[in-house]
């Protein structure tokens, strides 16, 4: 996949933001344990899409912003972010990223990573989730995946004018 | 790759310092005021626009029948609350003469939840005051009659209540039917509690009723906190297996009560001459 640049300085910025709301938006209580993981998806996409615009120190830092909302230890989504835009970026090029079934199995094993050393925290700290409900999310993420990686498109640089 | 290490080393750094010293609240306190409060109440936006315009075309008949059962219903509690003002100052009067001490009484003051834990595995969630209106860290939180919570975290216009159930939070409780004690600890689960410490030898049954026991200071004594629905012993463990649901629905509550506790003689001089105020202010 050739590197795609943002299109206005600040997309990036943006998209996370929007990433962030969508974080924090009330969902039913049924619903809560299927929200897909908004900001380590994003930082996935432009891993994907615009190594070179990517920043690890954003990435840590958006996750802090994440503990200091959950009220979580501050620094385990820090870790988690910056392991999740770390991996994507080393493995984007043993991968062919145009193949839709690679992206998922890259997406898979991004996600699992990040939540099994998220859950590694947890239970350091003693709040082990009880139960499979802490892994849902890994599906619901991968299901939306397609439909927010189209829709992140409206952050690229446009290739041709209209 | 260096960087990807040192970000890593600083993480860890972090969550070491964090969970030895709890060194890092003012960072936690300041992102969150700053960085996440304007996110929070942005999106939060649109479900208030919508609640205050329901309230705004709502029909004028409707809202002043509402105002005149209300007017009705603040006669009736102003008589109840002159009536319990002369049962509370005999039983100064009776506690002075036994050398007691006196019994602490509360102000409450209402807060709104602005919003619920985006966490699925933490149980809490952030209401509308702070330090501003003298909300304070490790306040009692009540919903109605029933204890909610504690306040966990506070910035100068919001706070974090920490419901009963997470996973975190335990409560002294004691037993309604028998004066037994036992620990509530939340579950991490909406709406399930359970119950700690409990001896094989405990008189326990499905539907006894727990209130809290006020031990530790902290809680005020004697307010519902769950009752019991299911006990369960293995044998060979030293302890029950006891579930509880809290009396308060966490999934539906939207206003809270803080509540601050202050001295009892002192309220009771100051109420003589001013009539009573229910909105508080800090102690």
């Amino acid at each position: 996949m050739e590197e795609i640049s943002p299109r206005f300085t600040g997309a990036i910025l943006l998209s996370v933001v929007v990433a962030f709301a969508l974080t924090i938006l009330p969902v039913n209580d049924e619903w809560i344990l299927f929200r897909p993981e908004w900001l380590a998806l994003t930082f996935i996409h432009w891993g994907l899409v615009s190594p070179n615009k990517s920043s690890l120190v954003f990435a840590w830092f958006v996750g802090l912003l994440i503990d200091s909302l959950y009220g979580t230890i501050m620094g385990q989504h820090a870790l988690g972010f910056t392991i999740v835009l770390f991996l994507t970026l080393r493995m984007r090029s043993r991968l062919l990223m145009d193949s839709f079934f690679q992206q998922l199995f890259l997406l898979f094993l991004v996600l699992g990573t990040y939540l099994l050393i998220n859950l590694w925290i947890l239970g350091i700290t003693g709040n082990t989730p009880e139960g499979w409900g802490y892994w849902y999310t890994v599906f619901s993420s991968l299901l939306i995946w397609p439909l927010y990686h189209y829709y992140m498109r409206l952050y690229h640089a446009q290739k041709k004018s209209f | 790759m260096i960087k990807f290490v040192i970000l890593a080393l600083i993480s860890m750094a972090f969550m070491t310092l964090d969970y030895r010293k709890n060194r890092l609240l003012p960072v936690r306190t300041g992102l969150t005021k700053f960085l996440i409060y304007p996110v929070q109440y942005t999106v939060d936006l649109p479900y208030r626009l919508a609640s205050f315009t329901r309230e705004f075309f709502s029909d004028h008949d409707e809202l002043s029948k509402a105002n005149r059962e209300l007017r009705a219903l603040v006669g009736v509690y102003a008589a109840r609350d002159q009536k319990y003002h002369s049962i509370a100052r005999e039983n100064q009067r009776l506690r002075s003469q036994l050398s007691a001490t006196p019994a602490v009484r509360e102000k409450f003051t209402l807060t709104e939840i602005l919003s619920v834990s985006s966490n699925p595995f933490s149980k809490n969630v952030v209401i509308n005051k702070g330090t501003d209106d003298g909300i304070f860290v490790g306040q009692v939180a009540l919903a109605g009659n029933n204890i909610y919570g504690q306040t966990e975290s506070v910035t100068p216009n919001s706070a974090v209540i920490m419901q009963l159930t997470d996973a975190k939070h335990a409560i002294h409780v004691r037993n309604v039917r028998t004066g037994q004690g036992a620990l509530a600890v939340g579950t991490g689960k909406i709406n399930r509690l359970e119950l700690k410490h409990v001896e094989t030898s405990m008189d326990i049954q499905t539907g006894d009723k727990f209130v809290s026991s006020g031990l530790g200071q902290l809680f005020p004594p004697d307010f519902p906190v769950a009752i019991v629905d299911s006990v369960a012993y293995n044998p060979g463990d030293s302890f029950m297996k006891v579930h509880a649901t809290p009396f308060t629905d966490f999934s539906k509550t939207r206003e809270i009560l803080m509540i601050w506790r202050a001295d009892y003689s002192s309220e009771l001089e100051s109420t003589n001459n001013m009539p009573e105020q229910t909105n508080g202010a800090s102690k």
